[in-house]
């Protein structure tokens, strides 16, 4: 076992090597802003008082590595400085918007992850029948539509044609937890059925790769029932490549939020990064930039270490 | 139960018998899996279920055909060579490359077609359809029909210049590192690990929060963001022909990196590049629709697809699908370059599950 906290260690220490590299590029692409961020903030016809003012206030008369550094110590421990239009802490502005994004996304994979792979398994089973060339048309389309076009076709049927849920995601303090989930169904289902899509696809393809493996084979031969040939057989292998898919995915839906969000003007921390790109608020543009890739490298991570701890093969490597 | 509904059952149950009689396994199981799958939705939605599938159903059968034509036309008109190739497209490829070519023809003549200009405010802010607007005014009065056409020309477009930068940027490098390798292979190698690992949408909002929403950085940025994807793929097969015996002798005759890419490498590599552009070229059409749909991607009064369906994102709470046209564009260009890659890569990788 010494070997596989040696790897994983390994790999944590990869990823935070990246995620560094990557606060490094975030924090430059912000210093490549044409003239400085005073300038950009106050535009050309700022007098020279006001900027000076302000480049003090944003400690802009220090060299940029010191405050690379500077953002960087605050950024670990949650400050992430203040915000250019109303003067309120990053870390204020994001807290509970982080957490609803949180919520929205785990609702969407908790339906998502059981349905998808029972699907795909369903579908790798059916190969080649009718059935798997519908699923494969079927989620071919879902994967190839904008996000925006299946939530604007959901808001269109189940909002306002049946009405059976509202179409904008407003949250306020008092909401049941059930209540929360109903509001939230609609952009929640809208993820899930890009998630499904791409997840049923991966996983038909690892099934389908396993299934050609000569010990399914063999164990066909000597007579396993089918069912058998499944649970004993194919899927303590079939693990590994599903935990990738399940994380791969789990990252997808990082991206897919910001436009769900917009669409359902869900308070989330995509909406508020949009609005931020819009409003050139470059902390907070910085802050959720950062906390995105942060968690897309997180579960990338968790892809990798997964499947290295469900193959043996990886466990103990040559 | 009118003569609609009988009819509709009629029909199911005899196409069943009939598939079923002459043996035809697939045909029999779509058509009475269809039969059960309706007595559930007659029950839960009534007639109207019932004539959503049947109006689905020919919509399916229009396709088909189109396709079987489009098909039929393309081996006529094309070489000997080219049409055995052609025959092996199923009818899904057939389909894709009638959208793709509609588009096409819709993009280059757009001027013609579009009864109005883009910019032209020609009635009132969401007139209703009439004789002279096919698909109503938007939010400004502008006609849809018009903008849809030429959003055919400005966001296709885009995105086809965008893709063409990334692959040309990612495919040069790729092929570079793959001939140089040494210390350029491993610092492109390392920093390609990181620009992948930032979500591209992400990237792409914190570049534009940067320097400004405009059509000439949007297709640089997009093809930087882009570019690593097709470096990886590039890189691995070049580094697949780079050990072969040919380019062992090229080298031995003394001939150039350029050389090597061009005319030993690059013709040995077209296959999955070509469908590799398909498939990247699905992802650059998805963001930049996705960040014009955000208000960060081509900026008005140019007709584009993605903020077409937010400005009249209104209607949609009134129960009017125009707003979902434009978006229904792009899902259907998107699907069309997904089908046709499918078939490219099975034939090209003779990739048989």
């Amino acid at each position: 076992m010494a070997d596989v906290g040696r790897i994983v260690l390994m790999r944590l220490g990869l990823g935070l090597l990246t995620l560094l590299v990557i606060s490094v590029l975030i924090f430059g692409a912000v210093e490549l802003l044409p003239g400085d961020l005073a300038q950009a903030v106050l535009g050309q016809g700022a007098t020279q008082e006001t900027l000076d003012a302000l480049r003090t206030e944003l400690g802009l008369d220090r060299s940029a590595p010191i405050r690379y550094l500077d953002w960087l110590a605050g950024a670990m421990i949650g400050d992430f400085g203040v915000s250019l239009l109303n003067q309120q802490p990053v870390a204020e502005v994001i807290g509970q918007r982080f957490l609803n994004t949180l919520f929205l996304a785990t609702y969407a994979a908790v339906i998502a992850v059981p349905v998808a792979i029972a699907l795909g398994i369903a579908v790798a089973l059916l190969r080649n029948t009718i059935f798997d060339r519908v699923a494969n048309v079927v989620t071919l389309t879902s994967i190839s539509s904008p996000e925006f076009f299946l939530g604007y076709v959901l808001i269109l049927y189940f909002s306002v044609i049946t009405g059976w849920f509202p179409s904008i995601a407003t949250l306020n303090e008092n909401l049941t937890f059930l209540e929360r989930l109903e509001t939230t169904f609609l952009p929640a289902l809208t993820m899930v059925l890009v998630v499904v899509a791409h997840m049923m696809r991966m996983t038909r393809a690892a099934i389908i790769n396993l299934l050609a493996s000569p010990y399914i084979e063999m164990a066909r031969l000597k007579g396993t029932p089918a069912w058998r040939v499944i649970t004993r057989h194919a899927l303590p292998n079939a693990w590994a490549p599903i935990i990738n898919v399940v994380a791969l995915n789990l990252a997808y839906l990082i991206t897919g939020v910001v436009l769900v969000e917009v669409v359902f003007v869900y308070p989330g921390i995509g909406q508020l990064l949009v609005d931020a790109v819009t409003k050139r608020d470059f902390p907070v543009v910085q802050a959720c930039c950062l906390i995105f890739a942060a968690t897309f490298i997180l579960l990338n991570l968790a892809a990798d270490v997964g499947s290295i701890l469900t193959n043996p093969r990886l466990r103990h490597p040559k | 139960m009118d003569y609609f509904v009988i009819g509709y059952y009629a029909m199911l149950i005899g196409g069943s018998c009939l598939a079923a009689h002459y043996k035809q396994r697939e045909v029999f199981l779509i058509l009475f899996s269809l039969t059960l799958a309706s007595f559930v939705m007659g029950i839960i939605g009534g007639t109207g279920a019932l004539w959503a599938v049947t109006i689905a159903a020919g919509l399916l059968a229009l396709a088909g055909g189109t396709a079987y034509s489009f098909r039929e036309l393309l081996i006529i008109i094309s070489g000997p060579l080219t049409a055995r190739e052609l025959r092996t497209a199923p009818l899904t490829a057939a389909f894709g490359m009638f959208v793709i070519f509609t588009y096409a023809v819709l993009g280059i003549f757009a001027p013609i077609i579009a009864p109005y200009g883009e910019a032209e405010v020609v009635s009132q802010s969401f007139a209703p359809a009439d004789e002279n607007m096919l698909l109503g005014a938007d939010q400004l009065g502008r006609d849809m029909f018009s903008r849809l056409v030429y959003g055919a020309r400005n966001t296709v477009g885009l995105a086809l210049l965008a893709t063409a930068i990334a692959f040309f940027l990612g495919a040069t490098l790729g092929m570079i590192a793959a001939v140089k390798q040494g210390w350029f292979d491993q610092l492109m190698g390392r920093l390609i690990d990181v620009v992948m690992s930032i979500p591209s949408l992400i990237f792409a909002l914190l570049l534009l929060s940067i320097f400004g929403a405009n059509m000439f950085i949007l297709v640089i940025i997009i093809g930087i963001i882009y570019a690593p994807r097709v470096y990886r793929l590039t890189r691995a097969v070049a580094g697949n022909v780079v050990v072969m015996d040919y380019i062992e002798a090229a080298k031995l005759r003394g001939e150039g990196t350029w050389y090597l890419i061009r005319r030993e490498i690059l013709p040995n590599s077209t296959a999955p590049l070509i469908a590799e552009f398909g498939l990247e070229f699905c992802f650059v059409f998805l963001l930049v629709a996705g960040l014009s749909f955000l208000g960060l991607g081509i900026q008005p009064p140019t007709a584009d697809w993605g903020s077409m369906v937010r400005e009249n994102a209104t209607l949609i709470s009134f129960g009017e699908i125009t707003p979902l046209i434009p978006a229904a564009a792009i899902a259907l260009l998107t699907v069309a370059v997904n089908m046709v890659v499918d078939w490219m890569l099975f034939r090209s990788s003779g990739l048989k599950e």
